[in-house]
């Protein structure tokens, strides 16, 4: 019998020393491997300070709530700012930004209207031509467990927090092994004097360990093995590495499916700040979140939360991490709010639609969600929350009701684009009317015929073939086209009417069918064809000739590559919505750069730009003269579909390119031509955003000549009393017959006798 | 711990491909055929056609000669009446950028180089000068393609600024040979 349990003492004790040993390997193997999975980072384009900056005091002051600057009456440190109408000081935080560091620096900022007018540094930073604030961050890629954190050394960690947490979770953490059956028994102490658990008995270690495995089990056996790990991990790391994990480890409270991890991250989620701007009571705030993250949510329950703050703060004065005097004064505070609840997850979709199509050539789905990865994105918030503010309203301004003879369906919906006229960089995107919407992205995926929006590339192979100059006179009459099979084709213009003779620049600006077709069979579809794929088309359509018309099917954003080539003057940049990404330390692993390609001569699109200003001075744009008065000259065009499905506008400035697209999901008519519906829509928007003019500079080879008013084949003349001056390439001028101008050359007119 | 040591096998391979087209790969042909061009320090800059630069850097090109070999030949420091110094005062936004992409080329960074450019460009899209730097760095960085769109970019906005058309030109006519 002896025998027997002697024998069973010894398997016992075999079986716990190999528990143990398995323990110990599981503990040093798991720890000194920690990493956590961290989410990816996205951040918008920073707001860039510096003399003639497009930029209202407003929207400085508005970034820089978004990132958490606290209002003062002095600015005497990073994080703070002081703002007027038309100046606003602040003290910049500093960024470690992929293409360099960005100091933190004092700004004085004085506006004029909507620009910057001056910058002015301090002692310290002497003159000052240019700063740039952090980025905002924009929305994050989680890992499956939503767990959240933003890792912090815990030499970074004020000591505030530290000793905070220590003294009220576990104020002997320095003395004991991992387990503290003395603090056990302090605790039991103390709470039974107050009535309420204030603190824990167990220790930060075994809160740790609780953490890091997950488990919510309450046997004793887990209990024994949260020991024996607790031992296991104080046996083979030092204090301060414990404490560094426990800091960035623990559970802090959750936001929406998004877990928060760690004081840091708690930190800008609760104060929309960095930890070490946080005052004492704002951090002792934080330190009794461990025991309670829910319970005491200072927004759900400020009281309770109030109560555990003072606390929390009577634990440091009674262990002697604070004077009475510093209690007193950390306990008076009102329990501080963030300004605004922090922006984060899917603030924008349609952007981060893009952004992920970008970003799944280079990256697996895996890396973005675990590696802590900081993506640079080209997302300019001030157009963005600009465009956002006014769609919805804005197409609910053109929108027809459906009425007896509309039927009843999907409401109207619409989708824009808005890139930079100059690099391509895509600035702000909206898939949906209802901004924040995260279903079917229609900037990028509503694949819709472009109508009119086709004829500049009519018109620019018109121009590259040598046979066309803005004063060619084109047939607006009926044709009927013989198509391959049998069939024929006889466009009409949009108000059924034919307009006989007209110049081509009359043509566009109008966009009258029939001379449109006229000039693109002479040049062939072929060669739009191909100059819509120079100018950014991603498909490649057969030539048949309804081409010429916009039977061309593309989205927003192809539209808007193609009208990012016209605004730069025949130079294609590929558009881009990511710049760079860096490791979560700032290491740059890839970069994104501006392209670009020549892909038009100068002076056809000097000709073809000015026949696109006059869309707004005189065709088909002009009913939106009053309301962009200081914003022209534009250029753009106006697009709508058969039976009026579609309703388009792209048009741009010399920063900005926009394209809207309004349109039934299906496919029903819209009661809207694109100068009704889009057009409006684009100029409330461009309008708001104080689009700035084109400036165009006629290349060299380019003269102006007069012609007559009214075209004319041949006759007894040209009527030259209401002259109208066009430009043209110099070799290229305009016929006898419409001629105003006589003061070409002699070589010139022999040239233009025999062409 | 597969995941992990997965994700640290990614990370590497990831920073090894972003170091793929590093700026300071040897063999570099930069002794011969550099865009650069040294200008005597009393030749008077021509300034730009005045209307192709944009609000609000309203300062003619600025030369900044592209050291030849970055890493034995560090750029010149400015001094004072030398045509750069006179061209951009200190204090311009366009200045200091392009303090920092001489910095990022003598420290071999081309790609840093190349980033601020892009960066001095937002501020100042129409900068003829700007767009031109832009095309020597990619030349050096052996990236043809780009650098001849930047140059062809470059020569659209130089207007009659003849001595920056005749620079581009010669490195068109560089870029045209590779």
């Amino acid at each position: 019998m002896g025998w027997l349990v002697r024998r069973f003492v010894l398997v016992l004790v075999a079986a716990i020393a190999i528990w143990c040993v398995w323990i110990d390997y599981k503990i040093r193997r798991d720890f000194s491997a920690l990493q956590w999975a961290l989410p990816a980072r996205l951040y918008a384009r920073p707001v860039e300070l510096y003399a003639g900056a497009h930029l209202s005091a407003a929207d400085l002051t508005d970034t820089l709530q978004r990132l958490g600057y606290r209002e003062a009456n002095q600015v005497n440190e990073p994080g703070e700012y002081n703002a007027n109408s038309s100046r606003v000081r602040l003290w910049t935080r500093g960024f470690s930004f992929w293409d360099g560091e960005e100091p933190s620096v004092y700004v004085d900022v004085d506006f004029l209207g909507r620009r910057v007018n001056s910058l002015r540094g301090n002692e310290a930073t002497g003159e000052l031509a240019l700063a740039r604030l952090e980025p905002v961050e924009i929305a994050q890629i989680n890992p499956d467990t939503g767990e959240d954190r933003v890792p912090l050394a815990l030499s970074d960690v004020p000591e505030h927090l530290v000793n905070a947490v220590i003294a009220v979770e576990d104020q002997r953490f320095y003395n004991h092994f991992g387990v503290d059956p003395i603090g056990i028994a302090r605790a039991f102490v103390t709470n039974v004097r107050a009535g309420s658990i204030v603190q824990g008995g167990s220790t930060l270690t075994q809160q740790l360990i609780k953490n890091l495995y997950l488990t919510e089990e309450q046997t004793l056996r887990r209990k024994i093995e949260e020991a024996l790990m607790a031992l296991a991990l104080e046996l083979h790391f030092s204090k301060d590495e414990i404490l560094g994990a426990y800091l960035n480890e623990i559970f802090l409270g959750q936001d929406g499916n998004r877990a928060i991890h760690g004081f840091a991250l708690a930190a800008e989620h609760y104060f929309g700040r960095p930890l070490d701007e946080l005052e004492l009571d704002e951090l002792a705030l934080l330190a009794g979140l461990p025991r309670g993250a829910s319970f005491y949510h200072r927004r759900r329950n400020p009281e309770r939360a109030t109560d555990r703050r003072n606390v929390v703060l009577a634990q440091m004065m009674n262990q002697g991490f604070i004077t009475q005097q510093q209690m007193e004064q950390a306990q008076a505070q009102e329990l501080s709010v963030s300004a605004r609840p922090t922006q984060r997850g899917s603030g924008y979709p349609a952007f981060m639609d893009l952004v992920r199509n970008d970003l799944s050539r280079d990256y697996d789905a895996d890396a973005l969600q675990t590696e802590g990865l900081r993506i640079f994105t080209t997302l300019d918030l001030r157009v963005q929350t600009t465009m956002e503010a006014a769609l919805g309203d804005a197409v609910a301004a053109v929108e027809v009701p459906d009425g007896p003879d509309r039927p009843a369906g999907d409401p109207l919906e619409a989708a824009m684009v808005i890139t930079d006229a100059s690099t391509g960089d895509i600035r702000a995107v909206a898939g949906s009317r209802r901004p924040g919407y995260t279903g079917f992205n229609r900037a990028l995926r509503a694949v819709r015929p472009i109508g009119s929006l086709v004829k500049p590339a009519v018109v620019l192979t018109a121009l590259e073939s040598g046979d066309f100059t803005l004063a060619s006179i084109l047939s607006d009459a009926p044709v009927t086209i013989a198509l391959d099979g049998g069939d024929s084709w006889s466009p009409r213009n949009y108000d059924n009417q034919m307009y006989g003779d007209v110049y081509l620049y009359d043509s566009l600006q109008r966009s009258l069918n029939l001379a449109t077709v006229d000039m693109g069979m002479k040049v062939g579809v072929a060669d739009v064809v191909e100059t819509l794929r120079e100018l950014g088309l991603e498909s490649n359509p057969p030539p048949f000739p309804s081409v010429l018309l916009g039977s061309v099917n593309m989205s927003p954003l192809n539209v808007a590559q193609m009208y990012q080539t016209l605004a730069s003057n025949g130079f294609r940049s590929p558009l881009r919505a990511v710049e760079a990404v860096t490791t979560g330390t700032g290491e740059r692993l890839a970069r994104y750069g501006i392209e670009t390609q020549q892909v038009a001569d100068p002076a056809d699109m000097f000709l073809l730009e000015w026949a696109m200003q006059g869309v707004f001075e005189r065709g088909t744009a002009r009913n939106m003269i009053n309301r962009l008065d200081s914003n022209l000259p534009l250029a753009g065009k106006t697009g709508t579909t058969n039976d009026l499905r579609d309703s388009w506008f792209a048009g741009y400035g010399s920063d900005l390119v926009g394209v809207v697209w309004l349109g039934h999901d299906d496919n029903r008519e819209t009661g809207l031509t694109g100068s009704s519906g889009a057009l409006r829509v684009w100029t409330d928007i461009m309008g708001r955003l104080d689009i700035q003019p084109r400036q165009s500079f006629a290349p060299s080879d380019i003269v102006f000549q007069r012609v007559a008013e009214q075209p004319v084949r041949s006759g007894g003349g040209p009527d030259c009393s209401n002259a109208v001056m066009l430009p043209f390439r110099a070799g290229q001028l305009p016929d006898p017959a419409t001629r105003c101008d006589n003061t070409d050359t002699l070589i010139d007119r022999v040239r233009n006798l025999n062409p | 711990m597969m995941t992990r040591i997965s994700v640290l096998l990614l990370l590497s391979l990831l920073s090894a491909c972003a170091n793929y087209s590093g700026p300071s790969r040897p063999g570099a042909p930069v002794s011969t055929s550099e865009p650069a061009s040294v200008r005597d320090a009393a030749e008077p800059v021509a300034p730009a056609q005045e209307a192709a630069r944009s609000f609000p850097v309203q300062v003619p090109p600025q030369r900044v000669d592209i050291p030849a070999q970055p890493e034995t030949a560090p750029p010149p420091e400015p001094v004072p009446e030398t045509p750069r110094e006179r061209a951009a005062p200190a204090g311009t936004p366009a200045s200091t950028l392009l303090a920092s992409v001489d910095q990022a080329i003598a420290d071999g960074d081309l790609e840093r180089a190349a980033a601020v450019s892009e960066r001095a460009l937002r501020i100042s899209p129409r900068d003829a000068y700007l767009w031109y730097r832009l095309a020597s760095i990619r030349y050096q960085q052996q990236r043809y393609g780009e650098a001849e769109g930047f140059a062809r970019r470059a020569l659209s906005f130089a207007g009659n600024d003849g001595d920056l058309s005749r620079e581009i030109n010669n490195l068109l006519g560089q870029i045209s040979q590779r």
